[in-house]
């Protein structure tokens, strides 16, 4: 049902330039008590050149978005639905059919990802350079400018790249690990960097200043960006747009300015709500009541209904689709036209 | 860092000079010990000999001289070791020194190749058992080699010895090589050489397979494991993201991370070589160190006995000591110099 409009949604949106399409993505995990399903039929598109933040609750489904974007999904998750990759020139590639070797190729050249463990990303008995050259390797690029390509992306995060090249992981800390694995990320010129809660283990002022880092970086390098976080505040600080999940389906998505000053799904206020304000860490953030749902058992009609103050006995029963509000924010909540009756609690600000 | 070179180096001193002062103090003290019963001994044996004779006889078998204040006869004892004397073999009739330097080879070569093969299988073993962790191959070889490693390795000595020496009669039943061969290590007589060793070889072949049997279990399990753990890192996911080859992973990742951690006991393992299999080598009558040890052990020759202890507890020592030096230098986790820190 939600397919169907999400289709429709997208179709309006004929002008932009999707580098990913995105339609009825679905994992799922088969399991002894059912399937469980940690993405639920998901449509996207990801415009060229923006950087998008997909924000959710842990157990939202958001970091399988972030796996299924390399068709990296781990055993024995399924992925379903299609991913489709508009490369600048070339054809598209249907990123979820790709034989194995185009596959290991596709991932990093045109795709690649910064994990949520950053910190252990790295191989603790090899040095930085080493990380770089066998990536270089791996791929068939020469490693001479491969290896001066690495040095400028480290400079650009402001490290010295050949202090950093000489390290090994241990050497390093957590803020200048992160930088120099952004740096290993982009060190064959990807289209896209996907970065699945890349400051999580990171301070906030680390946090906020590899953010502003970001930035730069995707001006720089014409990039885009899919920025998968649980930290609202954080992201909109950097994204042009934001997605927000909810059980495994979108059930906002647009421009950052329309999320934060009108919110239309009460998930999204309640969320919003949650920030004293903008600039806290999110340790101060007050909880929403109630607690994500199971992949197994996912509740029939708005998944939000037990958690939703608008909840009516429509919530329960039909599962509210894909509605565009105004031209590309859509929301999918049957009482969107009633959320100001939750009021915004914090001074919207970015 | 210098530091730490010091204090392990300090530490291996104090080892070694504690393990001297502990055997001066087993051979002197003992009531009832080494010298009370060579004294015992020599008087039984020579009635014509004068108490004064007998002191020398025994200060010459055991390093140490009755007569002398403790303190110098414990200075004169250490002293002598350090030059390397270390007393008379009362079994062997000759300086226990020269025993054991006959000796020691052999049981380098046999249990220094038993482990080194033990070792090769081991680890292939166990990174193959951790790749296809839970899968029938995976558990039959982890019943396969628990059972084999909770065997001693004399047992299966006896099974080899009895089936293919007496009973078939493949393999020789003893000794270090064929009596009709000359012991040639010589590249001008290159067929004769190749003969030695290979009769050498066909002497030590059960005694190692014995060994290798049981200790190639521990490990393939160690190996396992380590390897498990490493292919459950997230290093792991990123390398398999970023497309490197299927072998650069497994050598260059789960192999070299998960053989690190066993640097250590596998040093320590050839500290031990020199202690060798003990029973495994009477069962063999392979004139090894652990043969002499039992030699020294029956006919109460408390110097040979003192001298194959020593050796081998400072051979240990050593073999720690060697480690903890150089794990710095294969594993850069451990390097306490640590250049990052600005
Ligand atoms: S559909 Fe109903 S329950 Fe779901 S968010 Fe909207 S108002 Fe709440």
């Amino acid at each position: 049902m939600s397919k169907q409009d999400g289709i429709a949604t997208a179709a309006e949106d004929s002008d932009v330039d999707p580098i990913l399409r995105i339609r009825d993505l679905t994992v799922r995990f088969e399991m002894d008590r059912g399937t469980s399903r940690v993405l639920n039929g998901v449509d996207l598109d990801i415009r060229r050149n923006e950087i998008i933040g997909i924000v959710g609750e842990s157990g939202s489904g958001k970091s399988m978005l972030a796996s299924a974007l390399l068709d990296a999904v781990v055993a024995p998750g399924i992925t379903d639905g299609e991913i489709t990759y508009h490369p600048p020139t070339d054809e598209p590639i249907d990123v979820l059919d790709l034989s194995e070797e185009a596959r290991r190729q596709f991932r990093w050249e045109e795709i690649s990802m910064v994990f949520q463990g950053a910190l252990s990303s790295f191989n603790p008995t090899m040095d930085i350079r080493g990380h770089f050259e066998e990536t270089l390797e791996a791929h068939g690029y020469p490693i001479g400018p491969g290896i001066d390509r690495a040095a400028e992306l480290l400079n650009d995060l402001y490290l010295d790249p050949d202090r950093v090249l000489e390290s090994y992981p241990h050497e390093l800390s957590g803020g200048m690990k992160q930088r120099a694995l952004i740096a290993l990320a982009l060190v064959l010129e990807p289209e896209v960097l996907v970065m699945d809660e890349p400051t999580a283990a990171l301070d906030l002022l680390m946090q906020r200043s590899i953010v502003s880092l970001l930035a730069d970086i995707r001006d720089k390098h014409d990039l885009t960006m899919v920025f998968i976080t649980h930290d609202l505040p954080l992201v909109t600080k950097l994204a042009d747009r934001i997605g927000v999940l909810y059980a495994f389906e979108f059930v906002e998505v647009g421009e950052t300015e329309a999320i934060l000053r009108d919110p239309a799904h009460p998930y999204t206020r309640a969320l919003l709500n949650a920030t004293p304000n903008l600039d806290a860490p999110l340790e101060e953030m007050r909880p929403i009541d109630g607690s994500a749902p199971d992949p197994v058992n996912v509740p029939s009609g708005c998944a939000y209904h037990s958690r939703c103050p608008l909840a009516t006995d429509d919530c329960e029963r039909e599962q509210p689709r894909m509605e565009s509000v105004t031209g590309s924010h859509d929301v999918a909540c049957h009482h969107w036209t009633e959320v100001d009756e939750i009021p915004l609690t914090n001074e919207v600000d970015r | 860092m210098r530091r730490y070179y010091f204090e392990r180096t300090a530490q291996l001193v104090f080892t070694v000079l504690a393990v001297m002062t502990l055997t001066f103090f087993l051979v002197r003290l003992l009531p009832g010990g080494p010298a009370d019963a060579l004294r015992a001994n020599l008087i039984r044996n020579n009635p014509e000999m004068t108490a004064d004779q007998i002191d020398r006889r025994v200060e010459a078998q055991l390093n140490i001289m009755p007569d002398d204040p403790l303190h110098v006869q414990y200075l004169t004892y250490i002293t002598e070791l350090l030059q390397g004397d270390m007393g008379q073999s009362l079994s062997q009739g000759a300086p226990v020194t020269d025993v054991i330097a006959s000796a020691a080879p052999w049981t380098i070569f046999t249990v220094g190749t038993a482990v080194a093969i033990a070792f090769v299988i081991g680890i292939s073993m166990g990174a193959l058992m951790a790749y296809r962790e839970g899968s029938r191959f995976d558990s039959g070889a982890t019943i396969t080699s628990v059972l084999l490693n909770s065997v001693p390795d004399y047992i299966y000595g006896i099974i080899f010895l009895w089936i293919l020496g007496y009973q078939l009669d493949i393999f020789p039943t003893g000794g270090r090589y064929s009596s009709s061969t000359e012991p040639t290590i010589n590249l001008l007589t290159p067929i004769q050489t190749l003969a030695f060793v290979g009769d050498v070889l066909w002497h030590a072949a059960l005694l190692i397979s014995a060994i290798v049997l049981v200790a190639w279990g521990g490990w393939a399990l160690g190996m396992r494991g380590n390897s498990v753990q490493v292919l459950g890192e997230d290093y792991l996911r990123v390398a398999r993201l970023r497309g490197l080859p299927q072998r650069h992973i497994a050598f260059r990742y789960v192999g070299r991370n998960a053989v690190l951690p066993m640097y250590t006991s596998m040093l320590i393992t050839i500290g031990f070589l020199l202690g060798g299999s003990i029973i495994l080598e009477q069962v063999f009558s392979y004139p090894g160190m652990g043969y002499y040890m039992i030699e020294a052990l029956e006919r109460r020759d408390y110097p040979l006995m003192m001298g194959v202890f020593l050796v081998i507890t400072i051979t240990v020592a050593i073999g720690v000591y060697v480690a903890d030096l150089t794990y710095g230098l294969i594993d850069p986790r451990a390097r306490v110099d640590g250049g990052g820190s600005s």
